[in-house]
């Protein structure tokens, strides 16, 4: 058996996988057996001559009380994922919700502008789409109580993309880590970039949860010729190359090859559209190999590429030794999976995008391990912007991680807290034009509100006032 | 009889009133001026007067002032020139979107603040105020950032009040081994189902309650959804056995009436009987109160069988009624 085949069994049977697993086909038969039962055809026991016995189905009763029947559950079980798809579900409007008037809908430049600060603007129906197919809306947040899809422009909106046009004007890279408290809305400002970079034509890959990667429930295999020794997902990357290609179709029908890849199954000539190039992927077999593929192709130099968008959520994930084992089964530290190496490389600025872009990721609070090294780093990054003395390392902790430190050298950290009263009120306003706050919305409701959630933490606020019970 | 006012413009509801008898003796403190224009020395006071109160220590208490004491429109200013408390920068001019479209108007313009110079006369004329034993403080604006609050006091307004009485109640309700946040989540969500659910399409077989809302407005009101499809399918009366009342052993029912957190009770227990029967249709925290709202739309639509078990419960008090009158129980009440 082939490498690959052995570490198979390595990982959690998952409900994702998509080649089925080969079943054994070597069936033992001994020549000879005791167990009559587990031979081939046992010979059927004729009707009828037996004799039926006088007591058959009765049965003497002991004790006073009657035992229930057994099995509580009745009916068809569920199929393998439907349960996880119906708690994954994903839904963008509520039909008893008011239709609210004289909202802006988002443009290219919109989120940039620093008067735009403050107001609420909706998502256009092809942007949704997009945003959709790339995993950037969650269900944990409250998009399924509103008509149409909208969100808050909020100062730190404004300061992230008009530093990734800035990057995208000078051809540079922007490498930035979204941190701040729980439910103040990282990954919304994620969604954000994302929605702005959809609209002006960048090239988006998000990697929706970072958990996917390292917590040993997707598949891996060693990648053939490295040294020492890299792993691919080709699950994963199967989805993600079908992601990207859905989101991005427009621009990668434009895009052309400039590259021949042999070591693709499919011939790929130059010139052929970046398009044929994902489609390529029809199967996880080999998956790994277009999504990389596609990546040096969108690396190539003087082609007239786009501006490239690489998102992850959840940083904390992709920063710590990861749940799967190496065949001498040694723990495989996460950045050794080779897509997430590639993300921590633009982290650290090893790649030069062609055309410039940025690569965001968002720490997660809700759920998240421990992680020292990332913590520090990020802490190192936010002093040396401010001018601040940076916290040192711990002499007595054993818990860093020197490749988790190299790689978070070069970001800038974004602090996200809670919003002011003047977006709290414009956002409470939308609320109440929703017909989902039914409430005056003047400044002691405002104030009341920002003060229950925290000092304006999004997330709270919208527990205060939108859930009639907080749970 | 003739009085005595002693007042100010612009000062709130505290005259004093100097009460003389046949008389009228007026001192008018008028923009800081004090004329004490006619006081006749006619019989001392009445006998329902305090002793204090008398003429001469209200002129203790007076002084003529050449200058203007405040000017008050100005304290006004200050008062309804509220900003924010922590944003410096509060400018009408951050929305200016919003007064042309249908939202409210934003903040109140900061630009009438009042100079830190006046600020302090006023301050000054208000000890003044004081020292003459009047209010200067209008105790509806001073001292309280947001005015007092309107009496009596919204339920809402204590925090152990918070939440509506039926959601409290059904909270508990579908609390298990004490776990009230839990409930609490739980409720949460089913609040949440109602918003998000179609709206119901009514029975015409199994009406609500009279002057209930149209079911296109039930959704945007969960709490209100919520205790119209309980209160609908809510018993009037429970059965009561009276043991061996009715003669050969046999047990006396007898129809009892029941308080409306009674009826609310017993109509979400028989809810809550449904649900636990319904198989469950995935994972997750959000199963169990889904399932509840389901049964709670279903109830609202007339598909579910707690319908059936409040006519049958309805029945079976009316059948008994009669028993009311049971010479037994009459010898039991006396």
């Amino acid at each position: 058996m082939s490498v690959p085949t052995t570490l198979r069994c390595l990982v959690r049977p998952s409900v994702s996988r998509h080649v089925p697993r080969q079943v054994a086909a070597v069936v033992w038969a001994a020549p000879f057996s005791t167990s009559s039962s587990l031979a081939a055809n046992p010979p059927k026991k004729k009707a009828g001559t037996q004799v039926a016995s006088i007591r058959s189905g009765k049965k003497m009763q002991l004790g006073k009380f009657k035992k229930k029947a057994p099995g509580g559950r009745t009916g068809k079980a569920p199929l393998p994922g439907e349960r996880k798809s119906v708690r994954k579900r994903i839904q963008l409007s509520n039909s008893n919700a008011l239709p609210v008037q004289g909202l802006a809908e988002l443009t290219p430049e919109y989120m940039a502008d620093k008067r735009n600060a403050g107001t609420v603007v909706s998502l256009p129906g092809t942007v949704q789409d997009q945003l959709r197919v790339v995993e950037a809306f969650k269900p944990t947040q409250y998009w399924g109580m509103f008509r149409n899809p909208s969100m808050l422009v909020r100062a730190e909106t404004v300061d992230l993309m008009s530093r990734m046009q800035q990057s995208a004007e000078k051809k540079q890279t922007l490498k930035l880590v979204v941190s701040g408290d729980r439910i103040t809305g990282k990954s919304m400002l994620l969604l954000q970039g994302m929605a702005h970079g959809l609209l002006n034509d960048w090239i988006v890959i998000n990697i929706p949860e970072a958990q996917e990667l390292t917590t040993a429930s997707t598949e891996y295999a060693p990648i053939p010729g490295t040294n020492p020794v890299q792993y691919m997902q080709n699950n994963y990357a199967l989805k993600l190359v079908q992601a990207v290609r859905k989101a991005n179709e427009k621009l990668l029908t434009r895009l052309t090859t400039a590259y021949s890849h042999p070591e693709l199954p499919q011939n790929i000539p130059i010139n052929s559209t970046l398009m044929q190039l994902a489609n390529s992927a029809k199967e996880a077999d080999g998956a790994w190999f277009v999504f990389h593929a596609l990546w040096q192709e969108l690396m190539a130099k003087g082609q007239g590429r786009p501006p490239i968008l690489f998102t992850l959520d959840g940083l904390q994930h992709i920063m710590k030794v990861s749940d799967y084992r190496s065949a001498a089964f040694n723990p495989i530290h996460s950045h050794d999976l080779a897509l997430v190496r590639l993300f921590t490389d633009c982290l650290a600025g090893s790649y030069q995008f062609p055309a410039g872009g940025a690569v965001l990721a968002a720490t997660s609070r809700g759920n998240a391990p421990r992680t020292p090294s990332m913590e520090l780093a990020l802490s190192q990054r936010e002093a040396e912007q401010t001018g601040a003395e940076p916290p040192k390392h711990d002499p007595f902790s054993r818990d860093y991680d020197t490749r988790v430190e190299a790689s978070l050298k070069n970001v800038q950290v974004m602090k996200v807290s809670g919003v002011s009263k003047l977006e709290a009120r414009a956002v409470m306003e939308y609320w109440a034009a929703s017909g989902l706050l039914r409430k005056t919305v003047d400044e002691a409701t405002v104030t009341e509100k920002w003060t229950v959630g925290g000092h304006g933490v999004l997330g709270e606020m919208e527990r205060a006032s939108l859930l009639t019970m907080r749970p | 009889m003739c009085w005595a006012y002693l007042t100010r413009q612009n000062i709130g509801p505290s005259p004093i009133f100097l009460r003389r008898n046949g008389c009228s003796a007026r001192g008018l403190l008028s923009s800081g001026r004090a004329v004490v224009s006619q006081i006749s020395s006619n019989p001392p006071h009445a006998p329902t007067m305090p002793p204090r109160l008398n003429i001469w220590s209200a002129c203790q208490a007076l002084s003529v002032r050449p200058r203007s004491i405040a000017q008050w429109p100005q304290q006004c200013a200050a008062a309804q020139a509220r900003g924010f408390a922590n944003d410096r920068n509060t400018t009408s001019q951050r929305f200016p979107d919003q007064n042309a479209s249908n939202l409210p108007p934003f903040a109140i313009s900061l630009s009438a603040q009042v100079p830190a110079a006046s600020e302090n006369e006023i301050a000054l004329s208000q000890l003044q105020m004081a020292a003459y034993g009047l209010d200067p403080f209008d105790s509806k604006v001073d001292g309280h950032k947001f005015g007092m609050p309107d009496l009596p006091l919204p339920r809402d307004l204590n925090h152990k009040h918070r939440y509506d009485p039926v959601v409290v109640q059904i909270t508990k309700l579908l609390m298990r081994d004490g776990k009230l946040s839990k409930a609490q989540r739980d409720m949460a969500m089913i609040l949440n189902y109602l918003r998000t659910s179609p709206p119901p399409k009514i029975n015409p077989a199994r009406p609500l309650l009279p002057g209930s809302p149209a079911p296109s407005q039930l959704p945007l009101d969960p709490v209100l959804y919520l205790t119209l499809a309980i209160d609908s399918v809510a018993p009037l009366v429970r059965m009561r056995a009276y043991k061996g009342m009715a003669g050969g052993g046999r047990s006396l029912e007898v129809p009892m009436p029941l308080e409306a957190r009674q009826r609310r009770r017993t109509a979400f227990q028989w809810i809550l009987d449904v649900v636990n029967k319904k198989p469950t249709k995935g994972s997750g925290r959000a199963m169990f109160p889904n399932r509840v709202a389901e049964e709670i739309v279903a109830v609202v639509e007339g598909r579910s069988g707690v319908w059936d078990k409040r006519q049958l419960m309805h029945k079976q008090g009316t059948a008994a009624r009669a028993n009311l009158n049971h010479p037994q129980l009459r010898k039991k009440g006396q």
